[in-house]
């Protein structure tokens, strides 16, 4: 399992792209700074399969007042959470 | 675990400095090893030394440097990255006939060769992008 | 990706190229540190893609201040060993390319096999 690191917004950036193209059926998404846009109920559908294996950046929502906003299906997490993912993947992919 | 660092963008212009310095001081709380944190790209501004950001405003350069006292973390700059952008420390700074300097300890000018180690030398090395 | 196929590119550091010459320094700088890595004994792959794929445009010139760009460093490659050079296909089709007519007659990569390719290497740098 990897960990794909996201930091743009699927609104703006077609990034988010080459990081689903990226990903093997086991990786994870974590979705930090502009990225956590896209766990907005009206872009999540951007990530297709990925939904169960996407992550959100908790204190990146709640700086932005996303929280409330944030799709159900998103498991958020926190910085000690980002280094556990990191913990658990055998390796991290960004994509910027 | 032994981690590695890789920030490539510029302090106040992005968010990846603030993140990347978050999640270095998160990895040190959760007992890992930083190995080193290194700046590419962008983010060899990070170790400007003349940076005055306004006093409300987090210190990203400071954080640096008490990061790197706190947890012994080598704070490596990539000297071809640096060098362009006006980056020089004392040595450099008197090799190009400059007068000042904008790199200090501990921020260190150092080769590619260094992230290439670092990256396959740690157990996870992360990337913060701007 | 096919099993035999991924022992064939795997190595020690992916490269992934995501922008074109000129523009911004991120292809040079990505390419810097893929012939870094070869010059230190590591085995590189280079995976252009996205708007990478124009890296690999021939006829590239230098810019009217006299910049560079990155075509004479992509002539030096092979000089590094660096010879296992992959394009995304997908780009390729999207931007209208045709992969026969590009520099260093990299190797096509449909997009099945991508995962693979960040998964058997040990390191992955985005550029």
């Amino acid at each position: 399992m990897l960990l794909h690191i996201l930091n743009r917004s699927p609104a703006t950036s077609e990034v988010y792209r080459q990081a689903l193209a990226a990903m093997g059926p086991d990786d994870r998404l974590l979705l930090i700074e502009d990225g956590v846009q896209g766990a907005l109920k009206g872009l999540v559908g951007r990530f297709g399969d990925v939904r169960g294996r996407l992550l959100a950046l908790e204190e990146d929502l709640a700086a932005r007042g996303l929280e409330p906003l944030c799709d159900d299906s998103v498991v958020r997490v926190d910085v000690e959470g980002f280094v556990t993912l990191t913990e658990e993947a055998r390796k991290t992919v960004s994509w910027f | 675990m032994r981690y590695g660092i890789l920030l490539m963008g510029a302090p106040y212009s992005s968010q990846a400095a603030h993140s990347a310095l978050r999640f270095a001081r998160a990895v040190a709380g959760r007992g890992h090893r930083l190995e080193a944190v290194f700046f590419y790209h962008e983010g060899v501004h990070n170790a400007a030394r003349l940076a005055a950001p306004p006093q409300d405003e987090p210190h990203l350069v400071d954080g640096w440097a008490a990061l790197s006292a706190d947890h012994g973390v080598p704070l490596q700059v990539c000297i071809a990255a640096a060098l362009r952008r006006g980056l020089l420390d004392e040595r450099e700074a008197a090799r190009h006939g400059k007068q000042g300097h904008s790199v200090e300890p501990p921020f260190e000018l150092t080769g590619l060769g260094q992230l290439v180690d670092l990256g396959l030398r740690c157990d996870r090395l992360v990337t913060f992008g701007p | 990706m096919e099993n035999d196929e991924e022992q064939d590119v795997a190595g020690d550091l992916l490269v992934i190229l995501r922008h074109g010459p000129h523009g911004s320094s991120w292809l040079r700088e990505g390419l810097d540190a893929a012939l870094v890595a070869a010059a230190f004994g590591r085995r590189v792959t280079l995976l252009f893609m996205g708007e990478g794929v124009t890296a690999l445009v021939p006829g590239q010139q230098r810019g009217p201040l006299g910049q560079k760009g990155t075509a004479p460093t992509l002539e030096m490659l092979e000089m590094y060993d660096i010879d296992s050079l992959l394009v995304e296909a997908e780009a390729l089709s999207r931007l209208g390319l045709d992969g026969d007519e590009l520099m260093l007659s990299p190797r096509r990569v449909e997009a099945a096999a991508l995962p693979g390719l960040t998964a058997c290497h040990s390191l992955v740098l985005t550029f």
